[in-house]
């Protein structure tokens, strides 16, 4: 291992060796940090989504304050503070003169690509190989999103990349040779009903006036509002599973792993093949049940090797002896002079089973995805409800066309479907965007067409199968108390909600200008899913497309110097 | 969908600050009130909440010819800005008012002048205002960026966070049997009998007694019943940026550029103005502009540097009735028991007082303004 595979960074004054190419979260986990930042009103907080969405890390880097540790890549030697909220840490009195909106550079490609997940590689290389134009945008250091998240750090000690990671990169590299161009640490902060879009990065600001857009912008895990939720050391499984699939770091060296769904199965095994003890893996609904033998084998006849994976997780597991738990669900976290103490109680369908508690370091919750719509919607795209899933998808056409003219979506950002489906979403829509354009498909892109549709058709059965293999009563606010945060960046309370719904709160948007829920930095992405649902279900209704917010930008908070900057410039 | 209208005695159309303040007031004066507004419950929410008194320059540049109508009415302003506080006091609640005063800054020589010739003529009409030059700002003011030249304050200005002010009064409304009725647009108003039959989407009402208070509504409003109202929708974006420490302590605007900057007590900083939005083509929902998201922030940070860093969290867009001179209150004698509830310009900084004036004229009290030149018998067609 080199000296330059590493880096010391200050934290708080104290020296911290950093891996380079790892975030400022990852060095700080790594080196037994977990509180980055003093809420409002002097709650710690920590890494909680680890991939740029809830604003809960935010740190002081060199000077400059409301940076998020876990999107901030270490590549120099960086003094890091804990953020207490609202200071200034700069003097800033040069008066910049004001800019308008055509001072903005404008870029035209012929497709905008905006995600390098599966769905947006699979759509940029098939849009490319139409023979189209193609620029991809992501606001991660570098391609594959949170399903091929790369290795990031370097040096013999770290287990090296296995079949998943490398499957990421043999795609990305596959984009690179066909000459499409990636802008990373890029955010698409704002999208309009012209179809314009707008993004910033550390060099500045770019207008996007695309001929053809692909939204691919993934989803992120749905909120888990239990008392404990916001504590440091508390953290989604995509958190856990980013800081050790790209950085080699555990996020703690005892994890209780919670939720539902097979990510946690698959986090659970790498923490516990990483060195970590996975105290208990917690899942909500019972997989093992004898009626999910059927969908078992429809798994098996779709799509045989996940399958075998997921089989293969559960042996690794049993064998390391980790204490499997379903119908179990997490109720309340509470912090102890060690680390954490979590409580399970049975989940919605087992209120009878017994409540049991586990000390531990970490507790990764994982209770399934929301899509990351806001793009999307904000352009003007429509939604209609699944009633199956119990969420808004947006209205596809057969080749993932959305409901505005010449704006496509592909992937978890459209409904929740998983990396396959996405894969197979994302070259259909990018031969049809190509195609759109006055590109004509060749035999070729023909049988790779058809060959999509197929796997798409198969990995859609065995995402069905799956589903219903690990379908549980969905959990909104059952186990919140009255003083448990709803809101997180807003601290806005359970209670204060509760209340404002039996006083006659008509809408999200009135519960929004009542309480404050959702009027922080993360925009509501987490609270208001859930209190969409809790309102249809007193309201005897189904969430529908107008019961969340009006979409608003910017979608990610942009900072207004950002503005006056034009990438090609500088 | 009822058949038999749902019979009312005084309807209220408009929910916004003018229209909740009114139905508080009649309501505390005995009467049985229903407020109907065609929004989601919002009321003056998107209103970002800028109490002014000085003469904004945006109307100057681009009203002129209803200049000497404004000036005429500026002793409104401060009195409308203390009932505010008055308001607050009497409903024991919390608006996050505060009497800042409010600076409007000049860049240069010629826009000072600007400045000092409008203060001249604000001071004479009855308004505390001061130019301060440099040197003075720097003590007042020391979070003003080296681009300012001067500034005209006026310590009469303020803000109030709307959030708060729209739920205490719908709380005080409420408590005293005021109906509110969210999503009920109204289309038309016909008479009926000895009332009027108010017609929406899905029901339909009959009221003794109508007051428009729909801002820019009201325009479509009065002319269902033969009026035509000076009244038009401005839909106006706007922005906030994520909480810093205390550190712009006024309202802030400009001599020449359309901009209002302030900070809330959250520290939240909330950039407006007038700078345009528009209303969505599907379903009229005002939506907000790159154009004025760019404009407008990077303007801010040119007058306080300070706030270059600080991230936007959120844009919004809300509707302003569009300037006509003074405020339009008062029963159409044409059509007794139609009232016209217009609270003139800087709409949300008048909206209390002027439902204090217009109530008071309904509930039969004394009048404590000379209301002539409100009265809505100016606009038959």
């Amino acid at each position: 291992m080199s000296t330059s595979d590493f880096v010391d960074i200050e934290f708080n004054g104290r020296s911290v060796t950093a891996r380079k190419g790892e975030t400022v979260a990852s060095a700080l986990i790594g080196a037994g940090f977990r509180v980055l930042r003093t809420s409002e009103n002097g709650a710690n907080r920590g890494i909680f989504c680890g991939m740029g969405v809830c604003q809960d890390c935010l740190v002081e880097i060199d000077g400059k304050s409301n940076l998020r540790a876990c999107m901030t890549k270490i590549d120099g030697p960086i003094s890091v503070r804990r953020q207490q909220s609202g200071r200034r840490t700069a003097r800033y009195t040069l008066a910049r003169p004001a800019i308008a909106v055509q001072d903005v550079q404008v870029e035209i490609p012929e497709i905008l690509v905006i995600g390098a997940g599966p769905a947006g590689l699979s759509a940029a290389m098939a849009a490319r190989r139409s023979g189209a134009g193609v620029k991809v945008l992501d606001e991660r250091s570098n391609a594959g999103g949170q399903f091929y998240k790369q290795v990031t750090v370097s040096g013999p000690d770290f287990p090296p990349a296995d079949q998943q990671h490398r499957d990421g990169a043999t795609l990305f590299e596959k984009c690179v040779d066909l000459d499409v161009q990636f802008e990373f640490e890029t955010t698409v902060w704002g999208g309009f009903e012209n179809r314009e879009f707008i993004a910033s990065n550390r060099a500045g600001t770019v207008r996007y006036n695309p001929q053809r857009v692909i939204i691919a912008t993934g989803a992120y895990e749905r909120a888990h509002v239990v008392p404990g939720w916001t504590l440091p050391g508390v953290m989604t499984t995509g958190a856990a599973q980013t800081l050790w699939r790209s950085s080699r770091r555990l996020a703690g060296q005892r994890v209780v792993v919670a939720g539902n769904g097979p990510l946690n199965l698959q986090l659970a095994t790498e923490l516990t093949d990483g060195g970590a003890e996975v105290v208990a893996l917690v899942e909500a609904a019972r997989p093992n049940r004898l009626g999910a033998v059927v969908d078992v084998g429809r798994m098996f006849l779709s799509s045989r090797e996940f399958l075998i994976q997921g089989i293969g997780f559960i042996r690794r597991l049993k064998a390391a002896g980790v204490n499997l738990l379903n119908d179990h669900v997490v109720a309340g976290i509470e912090a102890t002079s060690s680390g954490l103490r979590v409580k399970l109680t049975g989940s919605n369908q087992r209120t009878s089973l017994q409540t049991l508690e586990f000390d531990t370091d970490v507790v990764c919750l994982g209770y399934g995805f929301e899509p990351s719509n806001e793009l999307a919607r904000a352009v003007g795209c429509e939604q209609d409800y699944d009633p199956v899933r119990q969420e808004l998808k947006l209205r596809l056409d057969d080749v993932g066309g959305t409901t505005v003219q010449s704006v496509y979506a592909v992937g978890d950002c459209a409904g929740m479907g998983g990396a396959m489906v996405a894969l197979s979403q994302g070259e259909i829509a990018g031969y049809a965007a190509g195609q759109s354009l006055g590109y004509p498909l060749s035999n070729d892109h023909r049988s790779r067409l058809g060959m999509a549709r197929r796997t798409m058709a198969r990995q859609r059965r065995f995402q069905r199968a799956l589903w219903r293999i690990y379908e549980y009563p969905r959990v909104n606010l059952e186990h919140a108390k009255p003083e448990t945060a709803f809101c997180r960046c807003e601290e806005v309370s359970v209670g204060s909600v509760l209340s404002a719904l039996d006083n006659g709160c008509v809408s999200t948007g009135e519960v929004k200008r009542r309480t404050r829920l959702g009027m922080g930095r993360c925009q509501g992405r987490y609270c208001v899913p859930v209190l969409q649902h809790i309102m249809a279900n007193r309201a005897g209704t189904t969430v529908d497309s107008n019961s969340g917010f009006a979409p608003r930008v910017p979608v990610k908070p942009v900072a207004i110097e950002d503005l006056l900057r034009s990438m090609s410039n500088e | 969908m009822n058949d038999r209208p749902q019979r009312l005695d005084t309807a209220i159309i408009g929910g916004g600050v003018l229209g909740a303040s009114l139905a508080g007031f009649l309501a505390a004066g005995g009467a049985r009130v229903c407020v109907v507004d065609g929004g989601h419950g919002g009321g003056s929410t998107a209103n970002a909440g800028s109490l002014h008194v000085q003469l904004q320059s945006r109307f100057l540049r681009k009203y002129p010819d209803k200049v000497s109508a404004l000036e005429r009415n500026l002793h409104l302003y401060p009195k409308a800005v203390a009932f505010w506080k008055q308001l607050e006091t009497d409903l024991g609640t919390d608006f996050d008012f505060h009497m800042t005063g409010g600076l409007m800054v000049a860049e240069n020589q010629e826009q000072f002048e600007f400045l000092e010739h409008k203060s001249q003529r604000e001071s004479r009409l009855g308004l505390d205002v001061q130019l301060l030059g440099r040197d003075e700002l720097e003590k007042v003011a020391p979070y003003l960026g080296p681009a300012i030249f001067g500034a005209e304050l006026c310590r009469q200005e303020g803000k109030v966070n709307p959030l708060l002010a729209h739920a205490a009064l719908k709380d005080w409304g409420t408590g005293m049997g005021v109906t509110f009725l969210p999503e009920t647009f109204v289309g038309t108003i016909e008479r009926s009998g000895s009332g009027f039959a108010l017609a929406t989407p899905n029901r339909a009402f009959q009221a003794d007694r109508v007051i428009l208070a729909a801002g820019g509504g009201n325009k479509d409003l009065a002319r269902s019943l033969g009026f035509n109202l000076p009244v038009a929708s401005e839909p106006l974006h706007m922005n906030i940026t994520e909480p810093t420490e205390p550190l712009i302590g006024h309202l802030v605007q400009h001599a020449d550029r359309p901009i209002t900057l302030k900070q809330f007590s959250t520290g939240h900083v909330v950039i407006g103005g007038g700078w345009p939005a528009h209303l969505r083509e599907k379903d009229a929902f005002p939506s907000v502009e790159l154009a004025s998201i760019i404009g407008n922030t990077t303007l801010a940070q040119h007058i306080i540097p300070e706030i270059a860093p600080l991230r936007l969290i959120r844009t919004w867009a809300g509707i302003n009735a569009t300037m006509h001179g003074h405020p339009i209150l008062g029963q159409f004698s044409t059509m007794p028991g139609v009232y016209a509830a217009v609270s003139g310009d800087a709409g949300f900084t008048l909206g209390p007082f002027s439902a204090r004036l217009l109530a008071d004229v309904i509930l039969g009290y004394p009048a404590s303004e000379d209301m002539t030149e409100f009265s809505p018998d100016l606009y038959t067609i």
